[in-house]
């Protein structure tokens, strides 16, 4: 068994940055290093928009986006779910109703489980109910078609999307606007982040997204995991500078290095 | 067990997944590659599991919908709708799995979905028009340092690309290339580098059973 040429860098990289963050989150677990996060204004609103929702007595909307938990948009949607669990415990602190809407069959039994456990965890298993999280359509435009249907009919308070968006992100965001719902938008990808900056009231943009459920949360293994991050982006800066220094000098060596 | 075993089972079929992408050859003492395992053992499985998770949702939604209808709320004939729709959308689909020689069946079964569902969505889709209109109008409104630099550079942006612009001033393209390869370009690719390792770690959690937020749990 042996590695595929143009995979050899990324492999041996892999491993380095796997066992580098491993260690930081190590430190962090046992107290060696404290870390704490800047505040992100979005994140902060998550419990505002809910204290909202239960004095106007109406639901909080939240969609952990199209993305699957199979292939490369996996990791957005754990990261959605991640923010799913703050929301359902937050909406079980204040007593208000929450409404998940499922685009993704396989997303739907874990994110069922989630907001199932986090009631129960929080002694409000009666808040549970079975049309808590709704799979609504697998197709796009149909899912979308029941977001915003949903949305008009209940008017809700809240409208908290996370994860994953494609074209339909507009439709989704300005249908919450013209409710006077708080929207709340956490996602990375890029070509819809205009689109939610201009219909919602906070957008939580990019890394942020993953960033989410340890600030949420707090949690020191999560918090480690962001330290790497922040060490790893700091790697990767020297690397661009030091290549454009090479290649501006006629060495293409950190180029013939990534590609192998 | 109720949580472990399912971390287990996340981190070994991500190895095996992982591996199979990028090395070639068999495993040593094996003469089977970790491709051919992934192909053979884990890729139907992943079939499996999402035809269930299919099954599970369906079920969610008729019994959302058949609630929803046997409690009179508001609007429950859509639901009557949806139902009534989706039995027989499932009863034609079974028909043509059965009778594949039947090509009337399934050219049936095709206009159902090219003349009903294709021209419903292009509706959707055609409502981006008037929503990029009011969100821009949101966006552009000068209420801030910020916000005014976004209207002075979608102002430009759309000068440059309307072929009125460049006749108002011929260097209004060359402007618009210079806000869209350089300032958004610098921002989107340190927008997309920061994803892509938040991507990875979060990954790296769920792979070592860290990130547990999926399972119910919060620690």
């Amino acid at each position: 068994m042996k590695l595929v040429a143009g995979n050899i860098f990324g492999f041996w990289m892999f491993l380095v940055v796997a066992i580098f963050t491993l260690v930081l989150i190590n430190y962090s677990k046992s107290g060696k290093i404290n870390i704490t996060l800047r505040k992100i204004a979005g994140l902060e609103a998550i419990e505002e928009s809910i204290g909202r929702a239960t004095e106007m007595g109406k639901p909080i909307h939240f969609s952990p986006g199209l993305g699957d938990i199979i292939g490369a948009t996996a990791a957005e949607t754990f990261a959605a779910l991640e923010v799913l669990s703050y929301v359902t415990r937050m909406s079980a602190k204040y007593n208000a109703e929450l409404v998940v809407t499922i685009r993704q069959p396989n997303v739907f039994p874990l994110a069922q489980e989630s907001v199932k456990q986090q009631y129960m965890a929080a002694g409000k298993s009666d808040m549970f109910k079975e049309d808590t999280v709704r799979f609504l359509s697998n197709q796009q435009v149909a899912y979308t078609t029941g977001v915003v249907g949903f949305m008009h009919r209940e008017k809700v308070a809240a409208n908290i999307m996370a994860g994953l968006y494609m074209g339909e992100a507009l439709l989704l965001a300005e249908a919450g606007a013209q409710i006077g719902a708080i929207q709340v938008a956490i996602t990375a990808s890029m070509t819809q982040l205009p689109f939610f900056v201009a219909a919602c009231d906070y957008t939580i943009i990019g890394e942020e997204l993953f960033a989410a459920g340890a600030y949420l949360s707090q949690d020191r293994i999560k918090l480690g995991g962001i330290a790497a991050q922040d060490y790893i982006k700091l790697a990767v800066m020297a690397t661009a500078v030091a290549g454009a220094l090479l290649m501006s000098s006629g060495s293409n060596f950190l180029n013939r290095l990534l590609v192998k | 067990m109720r949580k472990e075993v399912p971390l287990v089972i996340t981190f070994v079929v991500a190895i095996i997944v992982m591996l199979s992408a990028i090395t070639t050859g068999p495993i040593p003492g094996t003469s089977i590659a970790i491709s051919d395992l992934f192909r053979q053992h884990i890729s139907p499985w992943m079939t499996i599991v999402s035809a269930f998770a299919v099954g599970l949702a369906s079920v969610n939604l008729l019994r959302v919908h058949t609630r929803a209808i046997a409690r009179k709320r508001n609007d429950w004939i859509y639901s009557v709708i949806l139902i009534v729709t989706l039995a027989i959308y499932a009863g034609f689909r079974t028909y043509v799995e059965l009778n594949l020689s039947n090509a009337t069946a399934a050219a049936n079964y095709a206009l159902i979905f090219n003349n009903i569902l294709t021209p419903l969505s292009a509706a959707m889709w055609a409502l981006l028009a008037f929503y990029v209109a009011s969100a821009s109008y949101r966006a552009f409104r000068a209420r801030s340092a910020e916000a005014t630099v976004l209207l002075i550079s979608a102002i430009v942006v759309m000068l440059g690309a309307a072929p009125v612009g460049a006749l108002i001033w011929s260097r209004f393209p060359d402007v618009q290339r210079w806000l869209l390869e350089v300032p958004n370009m610098t921002g989107q690719r340190g927008i997309l580098i920061g994803a892509a390792i938040g991507g990875f770690v979060t990954s790296l959690r769920v792979l070592l059973g860290m990130e547990r937020g999926h399972l119910g749990s919060a620690d």
